[in-house]
């Protein structure tokens, strides 16, 4: 049975501003507030250099904390006091804001966020406090197992590349970051034929562009190009990797070289992962919970990027239970190599797949994300309606064919205690 | 068109409550811009429904639940639900169990029926039982791993000496060991029945549709069955701080954890008075403890304040990410500023801020049917359904005077739970 529903289509327009601004609108009168995320494009931890990872990470807890007119503190009291949210936050391949107010208080918001994006401060001593609770944030991530395995196998799958390092960067390279980075960082990357403004909420297209031409419109396109660095490939060979830590549970993950979301492998993957790890109808659930017991947490994730994303399954589960685990990982991929999943099945993970991205567009903050995110990666919003219909194209032979391309020899992670 | 008795009077709700014959609450609220209808699922089953020895039972029942009635097969439900194109889960806290069920209108009455199927007539099969025990058993090694979880469980064992709000959701292993399937078949026909139950459905589906799937899906309920008697003694109230700390291996900083007991929620104003004063403390930038302490003296790497509404008694905890060298100076700052609350009135500016803030994001999370659902059926749960709902108008209300009598009654900077956990 293929589901017959069809989504709502929400109608967006698209609007360019002289200076290459990229103005998506998305009018939907339902509830009393507009949503708004704001991307730079080309920009991110995927444009770091390993000398300066989590740079994009400390620009975007910073950047709100100053401008040419307003201190740290009168910003959060500009915000807070109408009690809208804004902030930023950065990605593998993209830098964004947030901001959502009641719709009466967008305006007034708007112009705070145009000041803060064209004149950033950067104070030193905001810098420092920021710098400092990254790095601890940083030696957070060792508290929890699932991190600890995560951040071992992204680095033995890609090595030197940008996906190697998490989000945050590392010790060395956070602690060496400057304001006057900072700085740079922000004039490379922040100008207006990079920036892509996608709103969702109770605000018509003639109102949205003509907000955004006022706090946006006389923000002139530098006279430098925007240089995109070669990125270094990915040649590393899958390795098995241990770290020992006193926890109860044994983390176990496998990773492999997945593609980047323009590849013609990449829905294919999305569905094979949604067929192995996505509810509680997948097979690693129904096979390695349901049947044997062997764990809580068993799942399979495959995210959306610009450059090869990882194709990854894992599970918790009791030490003595490792190596079970990961040849039951193991087997549940190897099977896909051997045989061909039935149309039922297909069809079943294609339902699922269709169904849980139609529900991941309902509040007006996930439309804005998701219309601006596909903008951003040069995907554009057509995407949207583009990927359901190239999932609903994958054949059995299409899957057994990627799985034998991508999915062989896995990267293998363990967190798991010394007795074992 | 089913036979309900009258809907409940509620003033400014966009929702109709009615109550069906056998006893079950339904709760239905239409948004015609959307197909996505949310069926969410509320008992009074959760943990403090266990007799103590039952300990981890709810939980348990929860998991067994989606095991399969005699017409459901193992695994059929997940399989339906999600080749619909659905979503299903479940939680389990103190006061209730709940299953969800996300749905396009148009396979609603495919997939609902399964839902009220197995919850109605859970089957609980030995052999399942046993398995299912294993997954539990992982569930709670992972959480035993999490620091903030063990934290938060300790920080309520030292709050709470009598009340059950005090065991752990997931449950003891030793007593798990000793349930039955007989004892959780038991639990589920005593608590799994109608008057207990609430069910929320919102979103692309007419009233009396609604209304008639419910009233064909939730009929047929278990013969009932009787667990043992239990009795919850009222909670004693602190005479003094009392205090906990726990050294863990692998942490990286220190954890202070700071609880009260807060009203129960049928005293919802004084809740929703509290629900401010966590705004006012550790709400955003411009908050008191954020500023001082975060951006001021950077004693912490993070703070948070968190009111958390109970049917019988509510927490208001604070929670503090910071070297262990600063335990105390924090410590001793945060119980100044509640002194503070009890002592002088909020300025008029901060307070319009505070509420603000509360009935913006009051707006911000009840955009989707799934959130409505969830409010509604939570509120009904505990009891406070017909408050919640005028809830910006209660924070609207609130007077500078009547928060300083609240901090001073609940927010004690002399009798209160702490916790700390230290790195080893």
């Amino acid at each position: 049975m293929s589901l017959k529903t069809k989504p709502i289509q929400h109608q967006i327009h698209r609007v360019i501003l002289p200076n290459g601004v990229i103005l998506l609108v998305v009018e939907n009168q339902a509830a009393d507030l507009v949503a708004g995320r704001f991307f730079l494009s080309n920009a991110g931890s995927i444009i770091e250099k390993p000398s300066q990872a989590g740079i994009s990470n400390l620009v975007s807890s910073v950047i709100t904390k100053g401008t040419k007119n307003l201190s740290a503190l009168e910003i959060a009291e500009q915000v807070e006091s109408i009690g809208a949210s804004l902030g930023a936050d950065s990605s593998s391949d993209y830098f964004a804001f947030s901001l959502k107010t009641v719709a009466a208080d967008f305006p007034e918001m708007l112009q705070l966020l145009g000041e803060i994006m064209q004149y950033p401060s950067f104070p030193d001593s905001e810098v420092e406090l920021e710098r400092k609770i990254a790095l601890q944030t940083i030696r957070s991530q060792k508290e929890q197992p699932f991190s600890v395995a995560f951040s071992q196998l992204r680095q033995s799958i890609y090595g030197q590349h940008p996906y190697g390092v998490s989000v945050l960067g590392t010790e060395e390279s956070v602690a060496s970051l400057t304001p006057e980075d900072l700085k740079q960082y922000h004039q490379i990357y922040f100008r207006p034929d990079n920036l892509i403004i996608s709103l969702s909420g109770r605000i018509t297209k003639e109102q949205a562009v003509d907000l955004v031409t006022q706090v946006f419109g006389d923000w002139r396109i530098p006279s430098t190009t925007l240089a995109v660095d070669e990125l270094p490939s990915i040649d590393t060979k899958p390795s098995k990797e241990v770290i020992v830590q006193d926890t109860q549970q044994s983390i176990v993950m496998l990773g492999y070289k997945g593609t980047s979301v323009t590849d013609e492998a990449y829905p294919v993957l999305k569905l094979l992962s949604t067929y192995l790890g996505n509810g509680l109808s997948s097979r690693l659930f129904v096979e390695l919970r349901e049947k044997r017991g062997l764990a809580y947490d068993v799942s399979a994730f495959y995210p959306t990027r610009l450059e090869p994303a990882p194709f990854v399954t894992y599970m918790g589960t009791a030490p003595e239970n490792t190596e079970i685990a990961i040849e039951g990982l193991s087997k549940e991929v190897e099977r896909l190599r051997e045989i061909k999943l039935s149309d039922d099945e297909l069809q079943g993970a294609k339902n699922k797949l269709l169904g849980q991205y139609a529900l991941g567009k309902q509040t007006n903050g996930e439309i804005a994300q998701i219309y601006g995110w596909y903008e951003s990666l040069g995907l554009g919003v057509d995407f949207d309606t583009q990927f359901p219909e190239t999932i609903s194209q994958v054949t059995p032979q299409m899957a057994q064919e990627v799985v034998n391309a991508y999915l062989k020899n896995p990267f293998i992670s363990i967190v798991q205690p010394e007795n074992l | 068109m089913v036979q309900v008795s009258t809907p409940r009077e509620t003033s400014s709700l966009p929702a109709n409550i009615f109550q069906l014959d056998n006893g079950l609450t339904v709760i239905h609220q239409q948004i015609s811009a959307t197909p996505v209808v949310v069926t969410d699922v509320w008992l009074k089953a959760g943990a403090i429904a266990e007799p103590e020895s039952w300990s981890g039972m709810a939980h348990f029942l929860e998991h067994m639940i989606f095991k399969g009635s005699p017409q459901v097969g193992v695994g059929e439900f997940d399989w339906i639900i999600e080749n619909a194109g659905g979503m299903a889960n479940a939680a389990t806290s103190h006061d209730y169990a709940h299953f969800y069920l996300t749905s396009a209108n148009t396979h609603l009455e495919q997939t609902l029926p399964y839902l009220a199927d197995i919850l109605l007539n859970a089957s609980i099969p030995d052999e399942e039982f046993i398995r299912e025990r294993d997954v539990v058993l992982e569930e709670i090694r992972g959480s035993n791993d999490d620091p903030d979880w063990l934290g938060l469980q300790l920080l309520y064992q030292t709050l709470y000496e009598t009340h059950p709000y005090r065991r752990s959701i997931l449950g003891e292993v030793e007593l798990l060991m000793q349930h039955t399937p007989d004892l959780m078949r038991c639990f589920h026909r005593t608590h799994y029945q109608p008057e207990n139950m609430t069910v929320a459905i919102v979103g692309g589906i007419e009233q009396e549709s609604a209304l008639s799937l419910v009233h064909q899906t939730f009929s047929k309920f278990s013969v009932r069955s009787e667990c043992p008697p239990i009795t919850i003694e009222a909670e004693p109230p602190l005479i003094q701080k009392r205090s906990q700390e726990l050294k863990l291996p692998r942490i990286e900083h220190a954890r202070l954890l700071m609880g009260w007991i807060g009203p129960s929620a049928q005293n919802l104003k004084q809740g929703v008075g509290l629900d401010l004063l966590s705004v006012i403390l550790a709400g955003g930038r411009c908050s008191r403890l954020i500023n001082e302490l975060r951006e001021e003296t950077q004693l912490v790497l993070d703070i948070c304040s968190n009111f958390s509404l109970q049917q019988d008694s509510s927490v208001f905890a604070i929670s503090a990410l910071l070297e262990t060298e600063n335990l105390l100076d924090v410590e001793k700052v945060i119980c100044d500023r509640l002194w503070q609350l009890a002592t002088e009135p909020i300025p008029q500016k901060e307070l319009a801020r505070a509420k603000r803030l509360l009935i913006n994001d009051y707006i911000f999370s009840t955009e989707t049917p799934g959130q409505l659902a969830s409010i509604y059926g939570y509120y009904n749960t505990i009891n406070c359904l017909d408050q919640c709902l005028s809830y910006p108008t209660i924070v609207e209300q609130f007077s500078a005077f009547e928060l300083q009598q609240i901090a001073s009654a609940y927010l004690s900077p002399e009798r209160y739970a702490s916790v700390i956990l230290k790195p080893f």
